[in-house]
């Protein structure tokens, strides 16, 4: 389980992301690593509920500085695997590694997490990602701002934005 | 032609050694700009750089910095390849000495469109699809 904490809310700018731009970064990323034919598909989750898949990788960015969040990514452990050998060029989704999937999952939230950080106040900071086998939980000290629910493949996909408790302004 | 990378993650070092090597480009790799500065020094020396911005040990800007104040080095095309797209970190990596700047995600055309413009394209190269 990636278990996120946080930083120092006392300055920062806590607007929230828009949900178009985050859809629009998830889908840019999405179709720039696996091709143009590999569409994101809409998938309506009810507010709130955790994700849902048996099997998931997550990975997560913090931005500090003139915005501060936490961007997250979590994908079903067949998509991420699936994924991780597209990135790889590894030939069967059994041949990839949990070291593989680390690093693939890693640089899908680098991605996304750096392209809603362009979109925020600035100037500010990217960390390096931090990756786990398992879903994504949270402190409680940040709150759910932002969050995209898509499918590839039929298997379930979330990207989250939280912020300090006390924001969006 | 030779092209180092430089990026932490091996799933990017593999997507940017897919499209270089379609394009005749022989690769070296490496994870982190001290070890890219070590292979610098070892040799032998590429003609460009692909570097990220956000790794560790090292980060893609203090590199460009190390390499620009090595005259031995000065002939080596710097391209940042990073998700770091603040305007202002931009005109840094310029200012300290890097060429051209690509932001994650891109597509394999961009990378081709930047060699392309930095003189360092053999056209008798296949760019050949890559990525899917």
């Amino acid at each position: 389980m990636n278990m996120l904490t946080f930083f120092d809310p006392a300055s920062a700018d806590l607007e929230a992301p828009d949900l178009e731009d985050v859809r629009s970064v998830t889908e840019d990323v999405w179709m720039a690593l696996l091709g143009e034919d590999e569409a994101l598909a809409p998938r309506a989750v009810p507010a709130g509920a955790p994700f849902d898949a048996a099997g998931a990788w997550s990975a997560a960015v913090t931005v500090t500085g003139g915005w501060q969040g936490v961007i997250t990514i979590e994908l079903d452990e067949t998509v991420a695997r699936t994924v991780t050998a597209r990135m790889l060029d590894i030939p069967t989704v059994d041949e990839v590694h949990d070291g593989d999937a680390a690093d693939a999952v890693g640089e899908l939230v680098n991605m996304v997490g750096g392209s809603i950080k362009s979109l925020m106040p600035g100037p500010s900071t990217l960390s390096l990602p931090s990756v786990a086998a398992g879903r994504a939980a949270f402190a409680s000290d940040v709150q759910e701002v932002c969050r995209v629910d898509v499918a590839w493949r039929g298997g379930p996909v979330r990207v989250c934005v939280h912020v300090p408790q006390g924001g969006p302004r | 032609m030779r092209a180092m990378i430089i990026d932490d993650s091996r799933a990017m070092r593999s997507i940017l050694r897919h499209i270089v090597t379609g394009l005749d480009f022989e690769t070296a790799e490496a994870v982190h700009g001290q070890d890219a500065l070590d292979q610098l020094r070892s040799g032998p020396v590429p003609d460009i750089c692909l570097v990220d911005w956000n790794m560790p040990v090292m980060d893609g800007y203090t590199f460009i910095t190390e390499v620009r104040a090595n005259p031995a080095w000065r002939d080596i095309t710097l391209m940042m390849v990073t998700t770091e797209g603040e305007q202002r970190n931009i005109v840094r990596a310029l200012a300290a000495g890097a060429h051209e700047y690509v932001i994650k995600p891109f597509t394999p055309d961009a990378i081709v469109e930047k060699l392309e413009l930095l003189g360092l394209l053999n056209h008798d190269a296949a760019p050949d699809g890559v990525l899917a």
